[in-house]
């Protein structure tokens, strides 16, 4: 295999596996904060505060992964 | 005979109409344009060049593949127009610089024309402003920071309406890209940008912190007092090891969000053209308008979490006994 091919496949696999903690992250938060607003529907401000701050950190770990897969593409 | 109240329309619903008017105007006109080019190229054998907005370096549509989709080119400097250097400061205007220049203008612009003639009824723009300074002063700050909210505030104040409009400005395609093509880029998606912002909040947490605890109990109470003495230098190494990848954290996260969104826009906006499909191209402009509304949502929450984030950071970093 040759350093070219390694490289797409690198970033493929980097992408595809580093979505993978991200999303699965983000269902379990959004899943609790839906259910914390069922259960208490009068702070549902401020969750949905802490909700997109967590959504917010939680995909940048998405986007470290895409980074990654930008350099071995573009710049290695 | 009561003297009616006055409707003031709640800026909610102000919001809600703005953003619906703008969807269906864009849904509207991108189908009746995208359409009639569509229809024009699917009778021809190649589809036009200047119809699909690029990201910075991409070729138009229809061009040969040799030329690739180069993301290293965003890290080139291209000057635009060539000024000259005061001592190791070359003071040319990039695009970088350019988009920067944009997003000042639009601030003072906003800035000066909400000044001018402050009501106490406020109408419609006022309310708006009014609504993005009591979201920071309450919702961001007043809510996170315990201590220190009316020294930061202003500091965290701007770095919001700075990042939310560099955001909203990258939005609109400029013809900034080579041969004057339109492209999508912003100030915030170069990556020195993001890098200046996110160092400005870590030197305000490291100095905010110094200034109120003095430099030796700042650092010793990133091991907090209440762990065992054991465990305190890994406890210390870790948080130092955090607080140095905050840097990269705050500033890769603005950046990537933005190169990211340009791409996925340039993409889809291009795949309405390129397959060469009536029936493709009208879905794919109705997708082009879906992820371009979510683009501007995400605008919004990138510019909303580094505000709080730095709230945090600088509040945490004042009263280090959470």
């Amino acid at each position: 295999m040759d350093a070219e091919a390694a490289k797409f496949m690198g970033a493929g696999i980097a992408m595809g596996v580093g979505a993978l903690g991200p999303g699965l992250g983000l269902g379990l938060m959004i899943g609790k904060a839906l259910e914390s607003i069922a259960r208490q529907p009068e702070v549902s401000g401020e969750i949905r505060t802490t909700m997109f701050i967590g959504i917010g950190v939680t995909e940048a770990v998405a986007l470290y992964a895409f980074v990654v897969a930008l350099i071995l593409l573009f710049v290695a | 005979m009561t003297v009616p109240t006055p409707q003031t329309t709640s800026s909610r619903s102000i919001a809600g109409r703005i953003i619906a008017a703008a969807a269906l105007a864009l849904l509207l006109s991108a189908l009746l344009a995208g359409s009639l080019a569509s229809l024009a190229a699917a009778s021809e054998p190649t589809a036009s060049e200047s119809a699909a907005p690029t990201v910075a370096g991409e070729p138009a549509v229809g061009e040969t593949v040799e030329e690739e989709f180069d993301v290293a080119k965003e890290f080139e400097r291209e000057v635009l127009v060539a000024l000259p250097s005061v001592g190791p400061v070359d003071l040319s205007i990039t695009k970088g610089v350019a988009y920067l220049l944009i997003t000042l203008g639009v601030i003072c612009v906003g800035a000066f024309a909400v000044n001018r003639g402050v009501k106490m009824q406020p109408g419609r723009f006022q309310v708006m402003m009014e609504a993005i300074y009591s979201l920071t002063r309450d919702g961001i700050v007043g809510s996170v920071m315990k201590s220190g909210q009316e020294t930061w505030f202003p500091y965290i104040g701007s770095a919001f309406v700075f990042i939310l409009v560099s955001n909203l400005v990258g939005l609109i395609p400029l013809p900034f890209a080579e041969g004057h093509q339109l492209s999508f880029y912003s100030a915030t998606a170069n990556l020195n940008v993001a890098i200046m912002l996110a160092l400005c909040t870590f030197l305000f947490t490291h100095y905010a912190g110094i200034r109120k605890n003095g430099l030796a109990r700042y650092l010793v109470n990133w091991a907090p007092a209440s762990a065992p003495t054991v465990l305190k230098p890994p406890i210390w190494a870790i948080h130092a090891i955090s607080e140095i990848f905050r840097l990269v954290s705050l500033s890769v996260r603005l950046f990537a969000n933005m190169v990211a969104g340009h791409a996925i826009l340039a993409v889809f906006f291009a795949m309405a053209v390129v397959f060469q499909s009536f029936l493709a191209s009208v879905v794919l402009q109705g997708g082009s308008t879906l992820i371009y509304l979510f683009e501007v949502f995400v605008a919004f929450i990138q510019a909303f979490i580094f505000a709080i984030l730095s709230a945090v950071y600088i509040g945490g970093a004042l009263d280090q006994d959470h």
